[in-house]
């Protein structure tokens, strides 16, 4: 620092050059440029905002032509899931127990405590 | 008055006044510097605005401290990126004359003096010289903005005025 208090001198000659230059113009001329990328940024941005939406609407029509038979099968599958799930796994229960009594032990267990845990859970 | 990070704050939020604010407070320091690295008025505020636009890019990556020395990081590295194409340009046209400073006839005589004083140092030197003492950085600062070590820094500085020094009395003497 006190090697740069000894330039003082010359620090004050440039600092007296650097004043003297007008900052409006060349303010003016900056904003203008912060303008200009302002809005190719925005034209930019909006541009293929565009183009993404005009794609995706040109896709539209196709997508509904196909809704209808996806509805369809959707709604099937969502109304035979729960009756196929609960066949299955009575099924697999049953054949489970047969098979070795103790599964039938565990899930009365697993039963017992899940009904004390929601009994608990009221109170 | 509002502080420079207050403005810089607003300016991220894209408040276009603040900016301009700032752009007013720095414009001189900017220009000063380089004109002076460039050796060319024109040069130097055209890369001064570019700086300046750079600036309002990355305004929101200004984390505080001083906002001279943020802004002069930025003119350092344009100036470098403008000097590779000057390069380029000079090796691409090999019989092009190189004229590495710019001058007006109505310039005033002391303004003369520095510039011609600051001609007369080696580019390294005239680099600190410009940063630590025209631009008003910090050694340390300079040596950030570099990317030099302080050391080099400081005896750029050291040396650099001590010639600046003698050109100057040689041309008052004159």
């Amino acid at each position: 620092m006190l090697d740069q208090d000894a330039c003082k001198d010359l620090s004050d000659l440039f600092r007296v050059e650097d004043n003297l230059l007008p900052a409006e113009p060349f303010t003016r001329q900056v904003m203008r440029g912060v303008r200009r990328q302002k809005m190719v940024r925005r034209c930019v941005v909006g541009g293929l905002g565009l183009a993404g939406a005009g794609i995706a609407a040109t896709h539209l029509p196709a997508l509904l032509a196909e809704w209808v038979g996806i509805d369809k099968t959707v709604t099937e599958a969502l109304t035979r899931a729960p009756a196929e799930l609960s066949t299955a796994a009575v099924n697999q229960l049953s054949s489970a127990a047969m098979n070795n009594p103790i599964w039938l032990a565990i899930a009365a267990g697993a039963a017992l405590c899940f009904f004390a845990v929601s009994a608990f859970e009221r109170t | 008055m509002r502080s420079d990070p207050d403005l810089a704050h607003s300016a991220a939020q894209g408040n276009e006044a603040a900016f301009a604010e700032l752009v007013r407070r720095h414009q001189g320091k900017v220009r000063g510097m380089a004109r002076r690295l460039a050796g060319s008025e024109a040069a130097g505020d055209d890369i001064a605005q570019v700086t300046f636009l750079t600036a309002w890019q990355k305004i929101s990556t200004y984390a505080g401290g001083t906002f001279s020395s943020w802004i002069c990081t930025i003119c350092w590295r344009e100036f470098l990126q403008w000097r590779r194409r000057q390069k380029m340009e000079i090796e691409f046209d090999e019989t092009a004359e190189i004229i590495p400073f710019d001058r007006s006839a109505d310039q005033h005589e002391m303004r003369m003096d520095l510039t011609r004083a600051l001609e007369t140092l080696s580019e390294a030197q005239r680099v600190c010289v410009v940063l630590c003492v025209a631009t008003g950085l910090t050694h340390q600062e300079a040596a950030d903005v570099t990317g030099w070590p302080l050391g080099t820094v400081k005896s750029h500085v050291q040396r650099g005025v001590a010639v600046l020094r003698t050109r100057l009395e040689n041309a008052n003497v004159a």
